[in-house]
């Protein structure tokens, strides 16, 4: 438009992901829209009626979204309109028919910006410049230097599973896989951004990643070194869960950033998958253990300079073995009474 | 314990990490698989492998050919002998093939109290179990194993027992009275009117031992072809047996279980009762005496007609409290490590294997000892008990260093299996500690698991790891199949106290 001050309002055309596709000017109310010819703007869509809406100033000179007859209706900011319904100030969304439009209205009273000398009247409506995404921000040494650590991990617990003199060969696996299985992952997480974002964010998630990878390292490799030094059963039966929280959060984190715009659903999701999936686990494992643990004792042994716990008389030990009895009685008690009740469904079948 | 050499590095961030990865791409690839799979176990599973997976027990199969060779591919270190199949008493046709004189007249005296017991399905008549057993007094009550008719003592509801003589008498059978711990049944016509006036195998008198070397006889009805009379020489008790038991030089094979052993005057010397199939003409009898002890005890007895559970529960007890009680009363032998006391069971009825780590090894080095008895108590195909086995690992690890041994040490540790819920027992509960037992620290780990059909009874894991060496430890398991609750708290306490450290050689010289 030649002169920006006659512009009144701009139509844009949004896509599916909220971009926006084309937009024309507004210069002067009322306006139609429709798919026939004679509209202000004409929208080329099948589910638009001839003639859809209109928008005009009403008797007070406000503006005032009037919906004509069609099959599919109009929708201001996601409510349908039946008859006529006022635009907000700063302006609105509406659909007709699979046509989203964003209709910018300009807000300053013109009367008082034109006395005004020219000086350009910001809008409040309007949001302030937001800064470009920046792919370094942050640097890359915090999430190289976990990176590095998470090998470094990997390459010791390695170190110590192979004999000593073992062949180099036996490092290639950890060696490539870390990396490539970092890579894999990465790209996979890129992919969906790319799906959901248009770009390839591929050091995004691998700064994600490597934090928290590095924190889940660090964790299962200590936790049960800490639960022996301190003989604490319950804390290395704790571990799988811990684990387990910890993959939750690194997913939880990468859909974050893969679906900015739906955080609260995506958190809602991963923990409601989260919770479904430890309740159903610990009911299997129930099922077959009597435990909410496969594992029935602490299998890591302290080191000698890590024992820091004190040991107990033998026959203190024999004597906790006492209520277990009892306890595997009740169990044989609920045995035998399911069995009763599940006689009638398993004799016809043997 | 049970190093198993070198092991998949065991990192599971690493797990998880690898796992998530597969699980988000190959999730659809997987699933086919796994369908895949399962259809093709559930076409796998036809009546072979059946046949195969129940040891000494009979299976239903089809030909006398195929028994042989499951009972052949089933029958481990201690498979009882008995068991198979279908055909009618064709027995006449061994008669003109006797071996010696003396085997034709002992056949032909014990052939009209020779009988075959089947144990068949009520609903359809089928045989689901066969072994064999024989007269012992002019009012009919019979003789046989008591893993011969275990499924109608288990379930009488829902199979009935039938004899079958020599000469093609069928007739049908009450159960008065078992030893299962020695496993021998007791059994009476219900019709003695056929089995009358056949005379019975007489019992050799415990005053006369056999001499080692002696020939004799088993008779019985092997894998269902017919009644047969198997030569080879009496052996003596087997040693280190906890309960007693005779070698018989001979062959003896399923469905033979349950028939009498003879001497040269026909007399009873044991019940065929099992056979070692690793080696050749290594089998077992029952002996007479047990046998005398059970006719005396269940003559007069009313028959059995409820599932019997209660009565094996107090008969294991019995025979759990007399385990303990001598297990216990003998002292521990020294495994001979320079460092610790390691508890090692004296040989009297247990047997003891060592094996070591090759020397060349770079890795962890160990030596191994596992104790076992031999006798153990047949209470279903899928179920024995009555028994306990002691072993430990001794390792070095030198050649690793402290990080590398403490490792591979929880890796041991770890690597324990302790039993999950399933139909004969409950799933484990544990008490764990790391205890003192002579000023040597351990860590302790207790499991008891009940059963649910015999009430009372348990089976007991100790296991036990020193943790004092950054470069050295003993790893024992004590396991305790069918013991009471206070018998599994003696034992526990037991194996402990022989954990010590040896006493120190270094300071005196």
């Amino acid at each position: 438009m030649e002169r920006p001050e006659d512009r009144v309002a701009l139509i844009e055309w949004l896509d599916r992901d909220g971009h926006v596709q084309r937009s024309v000017d507004v210069a002067a109310w009322p306006l139609s829209l429709g798919r026939a010819l004679d509209n202000t703007v004409v929208l080329d869509d099948p589910h638009v009626a001839a003639h859809h809406a209109r928008v005009e100033t009403d008797a007070s000179g406000r503006l005032q979204l009037q919906a004509l007859p069609s099959r599919n209706g109009v929708k201001l900011d996601g409510k349908p309109v039946t008859t006529t319904a006022l635009l907000p100030a700063a302006g609105a969304l509406l659909q007709l028919g699979t046509t989203r439009l964003r209709l910018r209205l300009r807000t300053e009273i013109r009367s008082e910006a034109r006395a005004a000398d020219a000086t350009p009247a910001v809008p409040e409506s309007l949001a302030p410049e937001k800064p470009l995404p920046d792919d370094t921000a942050g640097g890359l040494r915090a999430p190289l230097l976990a990176g590095l650590g998470v090998l470094l991990l990997a390459l010791a617990n390695q170190w110590v599973t192979l004999d000593p003199g073992a062949d180099y060969t036996a490092w290639l696996p950890t060696l490539l896989g870390v990396p490539l299985a970092l890579a894999v992952w990465c790209g996979f997480w890129a992919l969906l951004s790319k799906l959901f974002q248009h770009r390839f964010d591929f050091a995004g998630h691998l700064r994600i990643a490597l934090p928290w990878l590095l924190v889940m390292a660090l964790v299962s490799t200590l936790w049960p070194q800490l639960a022996a030094a301190l003989a604490l059963p319950r804390m290395s039966q704790a571990g799988g869960l811990v684990n387990t929280l910890l993959t939750a959060l690194l997913l939880h984190a990468h859909l974050r950033h893969t679906l900015p715009q739906h955080r609260r659903a995506v958190t809602t999701v991963v923990a409601a998958v989260v919770i479904a999936g430890i309740g159903l686990q610990s009911a299997l494992t129930w099922r077959r253990h009597d435990s909410l643990v496969a594992m029935p004792y602490m299998s890591t042994l302290p080191m000698p300079a890590l024992r820091l716990s004190g040991t107990v008389p033998s026959a203190e030990l024999v004597q906790d073995m006492a209520p277990l009895a009892g306890q595997l009685a009740a169990r044989v008690a609920q045995a035998s009474k399911d069995e009763e009740e599940g006689v009638g469904e398993d004799e016809p079948g043997e | 314990m049970q190093h198993t050499g070198p092991r998949a590095p065991d990192r599971p961030w690493a797990k998880a990490f690898f796992a998530t990865i597969f699980s988000t791409f190959l999730a659809a690839l997987l699933w086919a698989l796994f369908m895949g799979n399962g259809s093709a176990v559930l076409a796998a599973t036809p009546g072979t492998a059946t046949a195969a997976a129940a040891p000494g027990l009979a299976a239903p199969a089809s030909t006398a050919n195929s028994a042989a060779t499951s009972a052949a591919t089933s029958a481990n270190t201690s498979a009882t002998t008995s068991a198979p199949i279908s055909g009618p008493t064709a027995a006449l046709a061994i008669e003109p093939a006797a071996p010696t004189g003396v085997s034709q007249r002992i056949y032909e005296r014990a052939r009209p109290q020779l009988v075959q017991i089947r144990t068949l399905l009520k609903t359809q008549d089928s045989q689901s179990s066969v072994g064999s057993g024989f007269l012992v007094d002019d009012a009919g009550h019979l003789v046989t194993n008591y893993h011969v008719i275990s499924q109608f003592a288990l379930q009488p509801s829902r199979h009935r027992l039938v004899y079958a003589t020599v000469d093609g008498r069928q007739g049908a059978l009450q159960l008065l009275a078992f030893d299962v711990v020695h496993d021998l049944a007791l059994l009476k016509p219900v019709d003695p009117a056929p089995l009358a006036g056949r005379g019975f195998v007489a019992l050799r008198p415990a005053a006369e031992p056999l001499p080692r070397g002696a020939r004799i006889f088993s008779l019985g009805n092997p894998l269902d072809v017919g009644f047969a009379v198997a030569e080879g020489s009496y052996n003596g008790p087997v040693e280190r047996s906890f309960l007693e038991t005779l070698f018989f030089g001979g062959s003896l094979s399923a469905g033979m279980s349950g028939g009498p052993a003879l001497d040269e005057q026909g007399r009873l010397v044991g019940v065929n009762v099992a056979a070692r199939r690793d080696g050749e003409q290594v089998s077992f009898l029952v002996p007479a005496a047990q046998v005398r002890t059970l006719i005396e005890r269940g003559r007069g007895a009313e028959p059995i007609n409820t599932p019997a559970w209660a009565e094996i529960t107090r008969q294991l007890l019995a025979h759990e409290a007399v385990l303990t009680q001598r297990f216990i009363s003998q002292p521990w032998r020294n495994a001979g490590h320079p460092r610790y006391a390691i508890p090692v069971p004296q040989e009297v009825f247990m047997r003891c294997w060592g094996r070591g780590s090759p020397q060349t090894a770079r890795g962890l080095q160990f030596e191994r000892s596992d104790c076992e008895m031999d006798s153990r108590i047949f209470i279903t195909g899928a179920l024995r008990t009555g028994f306990l086995t002691v072993r430990h690992e001794a390792y070095d690890g030198s050649k690793l260093g402290a990080l590398r041994f403490a490792e591979r040490y929880s890796a041991s540790f770890r690597n324990e299996l302790m039993g999950r819920d399933d139909r004969q027992r409950t799933a484990p509960r544990c008490v764990e500690a790391q205890v003192s037992s002579g000023a040597l620290p351990l860590k302790a780990v207790i499991c008891l698991r009940a059963y649910k059909k015999l009430e009372g009874l348990h089976d007991l894991a100790v296991l036990v790891a020193t943790l004092d060496g950054t470069q050295q430890g003993v790893q024992g398991r004590l396991d305790a199949y069918g013991v009471s609750a206070a018998s599994a708290q003696r034992l526990a306490q037991h194996y402990l106290d022989g954990f010590a450290w040896n006493a120190p050689k270094t300071a005196s010289p």
